[in-house]
């Protein structure tokens, strides 16, 4: 009995504890409305730290050189790469840290953990940082733009951006007598074509519940190009629409048919380096790793992914931006806002770009003459640059990333012969439309 | 030990030195089983506790509706489908190893080592090499499918096969454990009685079912107990093979309560599943606890079949075998 009222004792005093947590005002931290932006005295020193997932390969490397040609430029300023595995990883780290009131100065995000931050309050707004230079925002791409606005304030700035293209085997495209396709439905013809004796034309990876992989993105394209996007601007889920019925359709017949394969950890990339794949539609970082993957077997090639039936190119913004917690201290974010700005300099996108395979955001990086060479060796960089040009990013809400998860689901119930299309897409539009009520 | 004023304890200083376990123990056991239970009452704000709202037991009753995403008790027939298939698959197939690697001999104790093996790599690093064993298009597994004249199978694409793939990787992983369990309970039973069922005309399945088996049955209900928990909250192998899927077919409550706490940021309903896991855990193990203690184990009394005293009574017991 004793026990029994200690055990209730302790439970009721936790639950006044979190209801007073609860209550309480946090509003030293909550601070969204606009203030002005700060300024860093000249000489004061000032440390921030920056949470990425730029640990492997040239983009580590070259993330740690832009950033000390940084702090040479600005010596009072040192930046602390805090470098994570991948982008699952990175949220797991800023999550627990901001749980714990420590956040990182600044972090690459995608668009819907920045909304959830943002609904938050733990997020510091760029407006009136971006005021003080229009021509810093005017002078990216529209959709990149765009895509660092929720509910209309500033509250990203870019970083690494690029946009899908299609990189191919052009042996076995020749031996089966056919060429590169042009739109979807020459995908399906050429797809059905090339895939005999153990080759399969496109391994996907749909990602899962928790997130969605490549094989989602190009689901998404697809359903794009037959006139729906899988999200409305407004963020609102629209899956079961029929061109997104017909796009999923499509990929069953695929699969059906030996075109398509399901794996996961990059199944493009894996097959068409040994000769068992012919496509990977991915983004244009990849061209680095699939060139690895191919290891001279032959000459890879590039080229834009399949549009609609018209002829319109449809694309994606892939890729993050840079957020800014408000629990900063002044001097830090004003040091962080300078280094953002940094980050998206023609000159430094130029060097960013050509060293990693990203897509400069800034249109003006593309008339330098280092970059002018670069696009005469890696002619993909040109189409590329004009789909992202012409895209726009996955909407900007916390409910997306949940919603996303259940297309990737529904993607996946469907290529393994679980449920139709139609009725894998129409139980995750359920699921979605709950999750965007619930977020609401 | 007799009770005093000071409890169960017969000195004030005794408690001194039971203090920093416990101490432990209450900050990381019992202070957050307390506060996760405080958390389901909530719609928590992970990042900013100031905006969470009380909601009573809202989220319990999402969870016993059925309306989360996925259902609870789609993920409630996910888990115990692995649980089942963990707590028979691995209790038999450990039980038959035992049997099989109980004789001795240096052929036999590098068996055995190498049935344990497995049980000592790191469930990260093994699962991703699973991953590659069936992968559709070039893992070992569709190999042994092809020589059997079959199609590719997508093992961990497939609902259908998806849970399958997940039990023999994990059945490899905790096979060894078992066995080892079982082993050592071998090594405590009579060997009397088993060569007095011998002389009795005993068959080999006769004497395992009713000489060696009910003395093995403590033994087995701890395997029980062991494996019911631990299928339970398995979390590693669904997070690294299947991420949940495909769809939600790998979904177990284990997984579902990481994915709605760190992925979805859904604080509060995920706190209500770890409460849900918590109570199903503990009734499992207290049944069983109960089971094992209103049947001991019954072995029969060694003079029963001794070769010196056998009568005509254990001639009519062994001839029923």
């Amino acid at each position: 009995m004793k026990r029994h009222t200690v055990t209730a004792l302790a439970a009721g005093a936790a639950i006044a504890a979190l209801a007073l947590t609860g209550c309480s005002g946090n509003s030293a931290d909550s601070s969204s409305g606009s203030k002005g932006a700060p300024t860093l005295a000249a000489g004061k020193k000032v440390t921030i730290t920056f949470a990425e997932a730029m640990a492997s390969g040239a983009l580590k490397t070259e993330l740690e050189k832009v950033t000390q040609e940084f702090e040479s430029k600005n010596p009072n300023i040192t930046v602390e790469l805090q470098a994570q595995p991948d982008y699952g990883t990175l949220k797991t780290k800023i999550d627990a840290a901001v749980t714990a009131g420590t956040p990182p100065t600044i972090a690459q995000v995608y668009g819907d953990w920045a909304a959830a931050y943002a609904q938050s309050e733990v997020l510091e707004p760029l407006t009136d940082y971006a005021a003080a230079d229009p021509s810093a925002t005017d002078g990216l791409y529209k959709g990149i733009k765009n895509s660092l606005y929720i509910d209309k304030t500033l509250y990203m700035w870019p970083f690494n951006a690029s946009a899908l293209v299609t990189f191919y085997n052009p042996d076995l495209l020749k031996a089966a007598g056919v060429e590169a396709p042009k739109t979807w439905d020459d995908f399906a013809t050429v797809a059905k074509a090339v895939s005999k004796d153990g080759v399969v034309a496109l391994p996907i990876d749909p990602g899962s519940s928790s997130g969605p992989a490549g094989g989602t993105t190009i689901f998404e394209l697809m359903a794009q190009a037959n006139g729906t996007p899988v999200f409305k601007d407004d963020g609102t889920p629209q899956f079961d629409s029929p061109d997104v019925v017909k796009a999923l359709q499509t990929l069953v017949d695929l699969k059906k048919a030996g075109a398509v394969q399901t794996g996961t950890n990059y199944p493009g990339e894996t097959a068409l380096g040994a000769q068992k794949g012919v496509f990977d539609i991915s983004t244009s970082t990849s061209f680095y790793y699939d060139q690895q993957a191919v290891g001279g077997k032959f000459q890879l090639a590039v080229a834009p992914v399949p549009a609609a039936a018209d002829g319109t190119r449809i694309n994606q913004i892939n890729g993050t931006n840079v957020t800014m917690f408000n629990k900063a201290s002044d001097d830090q974010k004003a040091a962080a806002w300078k280094y953002m700005q940094f980050l998206t300099e023609a000159e430094t996108q130029s060097e960013w770009a050509q060293a990693t395979g990203y897509l400069p955001v800034n249109p003006k990086t593309l008339d330098l003459p280092d970059m002018k060479d670069y696009i005469a060796k890696n002619p993909y960089v040109t189409f590329a640059s004009e789909d992202l040009a012409n895209s726009s990013a996955t909407p900007p809400y916390a409910w997306v990333e949940e919603a996303s998860g259940d297309l990737a689901a529904a993607l996946q119930s469907a290529l393994a012969g679980n449920a139709s299309p139609a009725d894998a897409l129409k139980d995750a539009q359920a699921k979605a439309a709950a999750a965007q009520k619930a977020a609401q | 030990m007799r009770s005093s004023k000071w409890g169960t304890l017969r000195s004030p200083v005794a408690y001194l030195f039971v203090a920093p376990a416990l101490l432990i123990f209450l900050v990381f056991s019992i202070g957050p089983t307390v506060y996760t239970f405080a958390l389901s009452l909530f719609k928590w704000n992970k990042f900013n506790p100031a905006l969470s709202k009380f909601i009573g037991l809202e989220n319990y009753k999402t969870v016993f509706t059925g309306t989360g995403n996925p259902s609870f008790f789609d993920t409630l027939g996910v888990s115990f489908y692995y649980v089942a298939g963990m707590v028979i698959g691995g209790t038999a197939l450990g039980l038959l190893l035992a049997v099989l690697l109980a004789r001795g001999g240096r052929a036999l104790a590098s068996a055995r080592t190498m049935v344990f093996l497995p049980h000592v790599t790191p469930v990260v690093a093994t699962s991703l090499v699973w991953v590659w064993i069936f992968n559709p298009q070039f893992g070992l597994a569709n190999l042994v499918v092809h020589a059997t004249g079959h199609h590719n199978i997508d093992f961990l694409g497939d609902s259908r096969w998806a849970m399958p793939a997940v039990l023999i990787y994990s059945l490899w992983h905790e096979l060894g454990f078992v066995t080892v369990v079982f082993l050592g309970g071998l090594t405590t039973i009579s060997t009397e009685l088993a060569e007095a069922a011998k002389l009795d005309g005993a068959n080999r399945w006769q004497e395992f079912w009713f000489v060696t088996f009910p003395q093995l049955r403590p033994v087995v209900t701890l395997v029980l107990l062991i494996e019911s928990v631990a299928s339970l909250q398995a979390f590693t192998q669904f997070f690294v093979m299947t991420k949940g899927g495909p769809g939600y077919a790998t979904s177990t409550l284990g997984f579902q309560l990481y994915q709605q706490a760190f992925v979805f940021s859904n604080t509060g309903y995920a706190a209500a599943l770890a409460v849900v896991l918590f109570v199903i855990t503990a009734a499992l193990s207290i049944l069983q606890l109960r089971l094992q203690g209103d049947r001991p184990a019954k072995a029969p009394r060694p003079s029963t079949f001794s070769r010196t005293t056998r009568t005509a009574s254990t001639r009519s017991q062994s001839s029923s075998l």
